[in-house]
């Protein structure tokens, strides 16, 4: 098996190649334990639970942090992950790839943030007696450790390996698609934005195999590069 | 000071995840939401689960199935229409409050001598 590598210290800045190391780490501890995932979904309910050990809680979060897009929270100290219940993909089947997404969101601030982290307790009477969680997930609030979380939950829940074999026996053929052969509607005046419309739909049937949801799956095979929105060079082909 | 008693949303994460279930897998198998499964694990649902699910969730983690009602702090169904049954049978239970462990299960003995050499 792989040996992490050790995170760099007090630095905001972890190359993606070294997210996409961690996250493959994590998914060859859980094999070693639990046998190989060889086809999607990545279990990251049961990887929380059973394999980090981490205590794991639905609850209303957006009204204990005041705000209306909280998606998820960590904290560190109590080795807790707690994930807002407007996520529950039992009563809200259409956010199942958002739930999954949000926790393997905040694994990814527990594999590569905590060893940074130190607690400030000047603040944690704020909290209603459980503390301050280390981070608090918005959809709107991006710094770079959030934008880290993200990569990393796209690496865990779509592996390059695994994301490379479905789409071939998906596709027929390892080649990438060029957004420009996909039917592109008219709906916006940005061309672009109807672009992503059009991938978004493209993508639609993997996102469900990889239970994530079809933007997630776009911006994965657009770092994989199989999904360009550019026709690549044929000049030597 | 003595070890505080768990509470039946501690006793029931850890009997669930010493059965290798994620909560949304358990929740799935006792058909019921994640969040409610979690509100019950933080012990924070006004009212315990149904005695139907109880018994679901004490099959799935091979539980006893009365002691996980009560610890639960629900009635088993059967009780309601025992204790109406027979006039002393609510004297019985009076009586029978604050006895200890064992002398309850002598008491228990007793009655299954009794009904033993009725089937005779």
């Amino acid at each position: 098996m792989a040996k992490r590598v050790a995170m760099p210290k007090r630095d905001t800045f972890l190359t993606d190649k070294r997210i996409e190391e961690e996250a493959a780490l994590l998914l060859a501890e859980w094999a070693q334990k639990h046998g190989e995932v060889n086809d999607p979904p990545v279990p990251i309910d049961e990887i929380i639970e059973l394999h980090l050990g981490l205590t794991y809680e639905i609850d209303d979060l957006r009204s204990r942090f005041h705000h209306d897009d909280v998606l998820g929270a960590i904290w560190f100290d109590d080795a807790t992950i707690r994930v807002d219940q407007s996520l529950d993909p039992h009563v809200h089947p259409r956010m199942l790839g958002r739930y999954r997404f949000t926790l393997a969101h905040e694994t990814g601030h527990w594999r590569m943030h905590r060893d940074r982290f130190r607690r400030d307790d000047t603040q944690s009477e704020m909290f209603d007696g459980e503390g301050k969680p280390s981070f608090i997930c918005r959809s709107s609030d991006r710094p770079p450790e959030e934008i880290q979380a993200d990569k990393f939950a796209g690496a865990v829940l779509m592996p390059r390996a695994m994301v490379y074999r479905v789409w071939e026996s998906w596709r027929g053929d390892a080649g990438p698609v060029c957004v420009l052969d996909l039917e592109i509607p008219d709906f916006d005046t940005d061309p672009k934005r109807n672009q992503t419309i059009a991938m978004e739909r493209f993508c639609k049937p993997l996102a469900d195999r990889f239970g994530v949801s079809a933007q997630a799956m776009c911006i994965r095979l657009e770092t994989l590069e199989l999904l360009v929105r550019e026709r690549p060079n044929l000049l030597f082909g | 000071m003595p070890p505080k008693r768990k509470t039946f949303g501690q006793v029931l994460r850890e009997k669930r995840l010493a059965k290798g279930f994620s909560l949304r897998k358990f929740a799935e198998l006792i058909d019921v939401s994640p969040t409610y499964l979690s509100l019950v694990e933080q012990d924070k649902v006004e009212r315990p689960p149904t005695v139907e699910r109880l018994r679901r969730m004490a099959e799935l983690l091979e539980e006893d199935v009365d002691d996980f009602i009560a610890l639960a702090g629900r009635v088993s169904e059967d009780l309601p229409e025992i204790i109406r049954s027979e006039r002393l049978m609510p004297d019985l239970l009076r009586g029978a409050k604050g006895l200890s462990k064992k002398q309850l299960e002598e008491v228990l003995e007793q009655i299954r001598r009794m009904k033993g050499k009725e089937g005779d």
